[in-house]
C-alpha cells in the first residue's frame, strides 16, 4: 500500500472525527440483512415446493428403499417367569413368508412356476393365484407378506426344496442341471410370536402383548420397555464410490423379568375362585355367583405378591376371543349400574365416552385387573386400621370399654350395628372380635375428624401403592378429606362411605401385623438379561413405619380373636384352616346405592396368628344369594380353602390340635381339592427327616426350600392299611392332629418335623393358647 | 484510541443466547443423525457427539475469553494473522496436510485443522483494519477495489487452487465483497458486479447443459449436470442431493419426530455434516426448519444492531464481516441442500459436525460480543 504520507494524516483524522458507521453504512447494512431475509424466504419457499410438488413421491421413495435395501432384524421379548422359574410367557421365533417380485419374475420368469408349485405343496394356506395376481400387478416389488408367524417346522419343507430343486412336471429340476435354483423370490422374515404357557393363569397379572410388541395392563405393560429390546437392522448403503455396502446390527434381545407369583399358589387361587363361582351361579337368582371376585395371597412381611386373580379369566393367547368367557356380568346392563361411590375410572381403558360396541366394554372390563384398578367401600376390614390408629396416637390405651345399644345417635341419623339389639358393654378387644360399629364410631369420635384423617392418610388411602402393574388406581377422589362431617367419621370408622382398592388393603393390613412397616407391594424381584445373568434385584421396599411395633402386636392380639374366640364371640371362626392359628377381620360392606341391599363381603386373613407369614385378602361383590349382608360366610370360606392348600405349599406346618371330626373334613377337602388339580403337594420327600440329629432350626432351615412335585411323578405312598394316599399330601393323625410321615406312617413333630417317638422326648407339644 | 471509557456495559445477551440454542440444537442434531453410523462404525453411538462436544465446550470457553479482551488488540496484527492463514494454506501442500473423503484439505498438528476456516476469520480481521482505516480510499476508488479484490482474491484462490474447496473461496470471497459493499460510497458498480457474476454462472450451466462443455472436464460439471436433473444420476453424484430431497419430502410438515428419521441409517452421506439441515427437515419438517432458520434472521439481525452502534468502525466491521460470514454460510448450506444450486460441500454454522468450523464460529462471536461489550448505552 503505498500512499503519501500526508494521505495518512488525512486518513487518520477522518478516523477520528468518526466513530462508528456512517448512516449511509447503516443503511447499506439493513440492505443487507433484507437481502438475507429474501434469501431466507426463498428458501423457506422452496422447502415447500419440495414438499407440496415431490412430498409423496419422496415419501414413498425414502419407504421403497428402506424396504429394497434395509430390513430390520426382531429383538425377542424377554420372557416373564413365576418365583420359580416356570415360564408365564415367552416369545417364540415364527417366520414371515416374504414374496419378492422382482426376484420372482426374474431370468425371464423361470422360477414362477416351480416357485409357486413348491409353494402350493407346502403352504395349503397361502392362496397362489393370490400371489401371481399380485406378482404381476407389482412386477417391481421387492416385500410383501403373504403369511405371518409361520412356525419352523412348517417352513423347514420348504426350505428342504429351495435347496434341493423341485420337481416340475415330472421332471427334477436340481441344482446339478443347468438351470440351477429355479426357486427364488421368496424368503422368510424373523419374527417372534408371544406365547402364554398358562394361558388364561394369571392373566390380570400378566397382561397381553398386542401388535409391535405393545404390552397392555399388568406385567407386560408396566415393564414394557424393560421386556422390550432394540431392534438390529441389515441394510445395505451407497458408500462414496457407490458401491453398495451391507452391514448387519445385531439386534439386542429385552430383559426377562422373574415375577414373585408362584404359578402354584395362583392356579390354586383361581380353582377355588372358579369352584365358587360354578358351585354359586344361579344359587338366588339366576345369573352369575358375584359380580366380581378378587384374591390376593401376598407375604405380609416383604410385601411379595404370591398370588392375584379376579374373575372371570381370559386366554392370554387370544385376548380378544370371548367365547369361552361368561360375560354376563359385563355387558352394558350391569354397567349402567354403576353409581358414584361405585365408578371406577372407566376412561383409563376405553378412553373417550362415546357409545361404544358393547363388546369391547366387557372386554376392557375383562380385561383389566379387579385387585388394582377397582375401588369399593372396604366395610368392617377397616376397623381395624381406626383401632390401630387411635391405639397409635394414644388417643385410646385399648383398655376401655364401650356400651353397645345397637345404635349411636349420630348428628339426626340412628347408625346401627348389624346386631340391632346391642351386644352390651365390650372391649376394644371384644369390639373388633364382633365387628361392633358402636364401639369403633366411639373409638373414632375420640380419636377425632383430624387424628383419622392423618391415619388414613399414613395407611396410604388415597394414593397409589406403586405396586408394579399397570392400571393401578389410587381412588383419591372417593376418599375423605378435611370437609368431613361427622356422619362421615361414624360411618368412616368402619370402612364405609370411601373407597379402597384391595391393594391398598392388602398393602396397608400388611403393616397393621408385620410390626407396622408398609412395604411397596411388588411383583417383580428380578430383572435378568437375555443371557440370564441378574441385571437388576429388586428388593422390597419399606416405604415407612405406619404404627409402632407395639400397636402391631396388639393389633394381632386383636385379630386373633376374630378368627379364633369361640363363634358365638367372633365373626371369623368359619375363616382358620384346620390345624392353624388365623387372625384376620370379616367385612361386609353395604353398596351403594344403599336401597339396593347390595354387599360386598370380604374376609383379609393370616396365618399363623402369632406370627403373620401369608396373607390373604378375598372380597366377593354381590353374593348372589337372598341376604346377602349374612353371607360374609362365603368370603371367609374360601379364605380358608385357599388357605388349606396354600398353607403346606408354602411349608408352613400346622401348629394346633387336630380333632378326630376336623382331620376327617381335612382329609375329605384335601380329596375333593385334589380331584382336579396336579399341583396341590408337598412331596413326601419334604416331609423325610434325612438326618434326624439335626436340631430344629436346621430342620426349619431345609423346609424354605419347597419341592413341587406333580403327582404323576410321584409314586402314591401307601399308608398303614395299604391304601394309597392321594395325592401325595400330608396326612394328620386323626388322635393329635399331628401330621404324618406319608412314608413310614410316623407321627411328626409339627414344629421339628423329626418322628416322633413312643415315648415322647419331651413334653408333648402343646398349643399356646388353647380354646 | 479515542472511545470514551464507560462504567458498565453489557454484551448483546440475545445475540448470546441465540448462539448457545443453535449450538445445543446442533448437539442434539448431531447425536440423532450420526448416532447409527457411529455405533456401526465406532461401536459407540456417541462418537461424533462427543467429539462434537468437546470442541463446543472448548470454543465456548474461548468465545467467553475473547469477549472479555477488548478487540482492538486484534486490530494491530489483523494483516500478521491474515499472513498467517495464508501459511496455513500453505502448509497443507506439505506433509502435514491430510487427506480425508479425497480432498487434500486438514492440517494434521496434533488436532486436525482446516486451514480454510482459519483462512475466513483471516479475512474478516484484515479487511475490518483497513476499512476501518482507509475505507473511503479502498472501497470507492477503483485502485482501492483493485487492493481489496487482490487482498481477498490471494486466500480464496489459494483455496480453491491448494485444498479445492470452492466453497470456502466463494466464502472468502463473499464476505470481502459484502464488507468492502457496506463500507463503500456507491451501490451501483456491486449492483452490476452481481448481476454479472450471475449471468456468467448462468451462461456456464447453459453451455453445461448443451454439452458446450464436456462432462469429463472436471467434476464440477458433473455436479451441475446431477444438479439439473439428480434423479438421472441417482446412482452417482446425483445421490447425496437426492436422498437430500427424499429426506425433505418424507419430512413433511411436522416431520416424523426426533431421532425418527430412517433416511440418516446410511442413506444420507455425511447426515451429521453438510447434509445435516435434510436431516432436520425429516425429523421436525417444515416447521422445524423454519424455526431454525428464524434463528438465524434472529442471530443476523443482532449483527445488524451491534454493527450499527459499536463505537468504531474496527468493531463495526469485524460484525460485518462475522455477519456476513454466517449468512452466506447458512444460505449457500440450505440452497444445497433443497438443490438450489449445485452440490458444494458447504457446512451449516453451529449445527453441522466438525471441530474447526465451530471453533473459529465461536472465535468470531467471541469478536462480536466484545465488540457488543463497548457499545455506551
Amino acid at each position: 500500500m503505498k500512499m503519501s504520507r500526508k494521505q495518512k494524516r488525512k486518513i487518520v483524522t477522518q478516523e477520528a472525527s468518526n466513530s462508528g458507521f456512517s448512516g449511509k453504512m447503516q443503511r447499506k447494512l439493513v440492505v443487507l440483512f433484507i437481502i438475507v431475509l429474501l434469501a431466507f424466504v426463498a428458501l423457506s419457499l422452496r422447502l415447500l415446493k419440495i414438499n407440496r410438488e415431490k412430498g409423496d413421491d419422496y415419501k414413498r421413495q425414502v419407504m421403497r428403499q428402506q424396504m429394497s435395501s434395509s430390513r430390520v432384524i426382531p429383538f425377542r421379548r424377554g420372557d416373564i417367569v413365576d418365583r420359580k422359574g416356570t415360564k408365564l410367557a415367552y416369545s417364540e421365533k415364527v417366520y414371515n413368508l416374504v414374496v419378492d417380485a422382482k426376484m420372482l419374475l426374474s431370468d425371464e420368469g423361470v422360477h414362477l412356476e416351480p416357485t409357486m408349485q413348491a409353494l402350493q405343496k407346502c403352504f395349503p394356506e397361502v392362496d397362489t393365484t393370490e400371489i401371481r395376481e399380485y406378482v404381476n400387478k407389482n412386477p417391481g416389488s421387492r416385500y410383501k407378506i403373504f403369511a405371518k408367524h409361520l412356525p419352523f417346522n412348517e417352513i423347514e419343507p420348504f426350505k428342504e426344496m429351495q435347496k434341493n430343486g423341485v420337481e416340475v412336471k415330472g421332471k427334477k429340476v436340481s441344482d446339478n442341471e443347468t438351470e440351477p435354483e429355479m426357486m427364488d423370490g421368496i424368503w422368510f422374515e424373523d419374527d417372534y410370536e408371544r406365547k402364554y404357557p398358562g394361558s388364561s393363569l394369571a392373566c390380570d397379572v400378566i397382561g397381553f402383548v398386542q401388535g409391535d410388541n405393545t404390552g397392555f395392563f399388568g406385567l407386560e405393560e408396566f415393564y414394557n420397555d424393560t421386556l422390550n429390546g432394540t431392534d438390529g437392522r441389515e441394510y445395505g448403503f451407497m458408500n462414496e464410490d457407490s458401491v453398495m455396502e451391507e452391514s448387519i446390527k445385531p439386534a439386542v434381545d429385552g430383559y426377562t423379568i422373574v415375577s414373585t407369583i408362584d404359578t402354584n399358589i395362583q392356579s390354586i387361587v383361581e380353582k377355588h375362585i372358579a369352584k365358587f363361582m360354578n358351585e354359586h351361579r344361579n344359587a338366588y337368582r339366576q345369573g352369575a355367583a358375584a359380580k366380581n371376585i378378587g384374591v390376593i395371597v401376598m407375604n405380609p412381611n416383604d410385601g411379595e405378591v404370591y398370588a392375584m386373580a379376579g374373575y372371570p379369566v381370559f386366554d392370554l393367547n387370544d385376548p380378544s376371543n370371548m367365547d369361552n368367557v361368561d360375560l354376563t356380568q359385563f355387558l352394558p346392563e350391569s354397567v349402567s349400574e354403576n353409581t358414584a361411590v361405585d365408578t371406577e375410572a372407566e376412561e383409563e381403558v376405553s378412553g373417550n365416552n362415546a357409545p361404544e360396541d358393547p363388546m369391547t366394554v366387557a372386554r376392557n372390563k375383562i380385561w383389566r385387573n379387579y385387585c388394582i384398578s377397582d375401588s369399593f367401600e372396604p366395610g368392617s376390614v377397616m376397623k381395624p386400621f381406626t383401632v390401630a390408629g387411635a391405639i397409635d396416637s394414644g388417643k385410646i390405651t385399648g383398655n376401655e370399654t364401650y356400651q353397645c345399644n345397637g345404635y349411636l345417635d349420630v348428628a339426626d341419623y340412628q347408625i346401627h350395628c348389624h346386631n340391632r339389639l346391642g351386644d352390651g358393654l365390650l372391649t376394644v378387644q371384644q369390639g373388633i372380635a364382633k365387628s361392633c360399629n358402636v364401639v369403633l364410631m366411639d373409638i373414632a369420635f375420640a380419636m377425632g375428624k383430624e387424628e383419622w384423617l392423618r391415619y388414613n392418610k399414613i395407611f396410604n388411602f388415597g394414593y397409589k401403592t406403586n405396586i408394579d402393574l399397570a392400571g393401578e388406581t389410587n381412588a383419591s377422589e372417593l376418599t375423605f378429606n378435611e370437609k368431613m362431617g361427622i356422619t362421615d367419621l361414624a360411618v368412616a370408622s368402619f370402612g364405609q362411605g370411601f373407597n379402597v382398592t384391595m391393594m391398598q388393603m392388602a398393602a396397608g393390613f400388611s403393616a397393621l401385623i408385620n410390626g407396622g412397616y408398609y412395604y411397596r407391594p411388588q411383583m417383580v424381584s428380578e430383572i435378568r438379561n437375555s443371557e440370564g445373568a441378574v441385571v437388576e434385584k429388586i428388593q422390597p421396599r419399606i416405604y415407612k413405619q405406619v404404627i409402632s411395633e407395639d400397636t402391631s402386636a396388639k393389633m394381632r392380639d386383636y385379630l386373633r380373636t376374630v378368627v379364633m374366640s369361640d363363634p358365638k364371640e367372633c365373626t371369623g371362626w368359619s375363616a382358620r384352616p384346620i390345624g392353624y392359628t388365623e387372625g384376620g377381620k370379616t367385612g361386609t360392606a353395604e353398596k351403594a346405592p344403599r336401597t339396593k341391599n347390595d354387599y360386598l363381603i370380604s374376609f383379609m386373613g393370616y396365618v399363623p396368628a402369632e406370627n403373620p407369614e401369608v396373607l390373604c385378602y378375598v372380597v366377593i361383590d354381590t353374593p348372589n344369594t337372598e341376604i346377602q349382608s349374612e353371607s360374609t360366610r362365603l368370603a371367609t370360606r374360601l379364605n380358608r380353602d385357599i388357605m388349606t392348600e396354600v398353607l403346606p405349599y408354602l411349608n408352613i406346618f400346622p401348629t394346633e390340635e387336630i380333632t378326630e371330626e376336623e382331620a376327617e373334613e381335612l382329609r375329605a377337602k384335601q380329596d375333593e381339592f385334589s380331584e382336579n388339580s396336579s399341583y396341590w403337594t408337598i412331596s413326601a420327600n419334604e416331609l423325610l427327616p434325612e438326618n434326624e440329629d439335626e436340631t430344629s432350626e436346621e430342620a426349619e432351615d431345609n423346609n424354605e426350600e419347597v419341592i413341587e412335585i406333580p403327582v404323576e411323578e410321584a409314586e402314591p405312598p401307601k399308608d398303614s392299611a395299604g391304601n394309597p394316599i392321594v395325592n401325595n399330601v400330608i396326612q394328620y393323625d386323626p388322635e393329635t392332629g399331628y401330621p404324618l410321615d406319608p412314608a413310614t406312617g410316623e407321627v411328626l413333630d409339627p414344629v421339628t418335623l423329626l418322628p416322633i417317638s413312643p415315648k415322647p422326648k419331651e413334653e408333648q407339644y402343646a398349643p399356646e393358647e388353647g380354646e | 484510541m479515542s472511545h470514551g471509557k464507560v462504567k458498565r456495559r453489557h454484551m448483546d445477551y440475545s445475540l448470546f443466547f441465540a448462539v448457545i440454542f443453535l449450538l445445543l440444537f446442533g448437539l442434539i442434531m448431531v447425536y440423532s443423525a450420526s448416532s447409527y453410523e457411529a455405533s456401526l462404525k465406532f461401536n459407540d453411538s456417541a462418537f461424533y457427539l462427543k467429539n462434537q462436544a468437546r470442541a463446543t465446550a472448548l470454543g465456548f470457553i474461548a468465545m467467553l475469553i475473547i469477549s472479555r479482551i477488548d478487540y482492538h488488540i486484534w486490530k494491530g496484527p489483523a494483516f500478521l494473522i491474515y499472513l498467517g492463514s495464508l501459511f496455513l494454506v500453505f502448509l497443507v501442500l506439505t506433509p502435514l496436510g491430510v487427506v480425508r473423503n479425497g480432498a487434500r484439505r486438514w492440517l494434521d498438528v496434533g488436532i486436525s485443522v482446516q486451514p480454510a476456516e482459519v483462512a475466513k476469520v483471516g479475512v474478516i480481521l484484515l479487511f475490518a483494519s483497513i476499512l476501518s482505516r482507509y475505507g473511503k480510499q479502498l472501497s470507492s476508488t477503483l485502485k482501492g477495489i483493485f487492493i481489496c479484490t487482490v487482498l481477498a482474491g490471494i486466500p480464496a484462490v489459494m483455496v480453491l487452487t491448494i485444498t479445492s474447496n470452492m466453497s470456502s473461496a466463494i466464502i472468502i470471497f463473499g464476505i470481502a465483497t459484502v464488507m468492502v459493499f457496506v463500507c463503500s460510497q456507491k451501490t451501483l458498480p456491486f449492483m452490476l458486479i452481481g448481476g454479472a457474476i450471475t449471468g456468467g454462472a448462468a451462461l456456464i450451466v447453459y453451455m453445461v447443459m448443451h454439452g458446450i462443455i464436456p462432462e469429463t472436464l472436471s467434476y464440477r460439471t458433473a455436479r451441475i449436470r446431477a444438479w439439473l436433473q439428480p434423479e438421472a444420476y441417482a446412482s452417482g453424484t446425483g445421490y447425496q442431493t437426492l436422498q437430500s430431497l427424499y429426506s425433505i419430502g418424507a419430512g413433511g410438515i411436522f416431520g416424523k419426530g426426533l431421532g425418527q428419521s430412517t433416511q440418516k441409517l446410511g442413506f444420507v452421506p455425511e447426515a451429521q455434516n453438510d447434509m445435516i439441515f435434510s436431516i432436520i427437515c425429516e425429523e421436525l419438517g417444515l416447521f422445524g426448519a423454519i424455526a431454525i432458520l428464524l434463528m438465524f434472521v434472529i442471530l443476523i439481525w443482532r449483527f445488524v444492531i451491534v454493527a450499527n452502534n459499536a463505537s468504531d468502525q474496527f468493531g463495526a466491521f469485524i460484525v460485518t464481516g462475522v455477519m456476513a460470514h454466517i449468512a452466506i454460510q447458512v444460505i449457500l448450506n440450505i440452497a444445497v441442500v433443497t438443490n438450489t444450486i449445485p452440490n458444494t460441500g458447504i457446512t451449516l454454522p453451529f449445527i453441522s459436525y466438525g471441530g474447526t468450523s465451530i471453533l473459529f464460529l465461536l472465535y468470531e462471536i467471541g469478536l462480536c460480543l466484545s465488540v457488543s461489550r463497548s457499545i455506551e448505552v
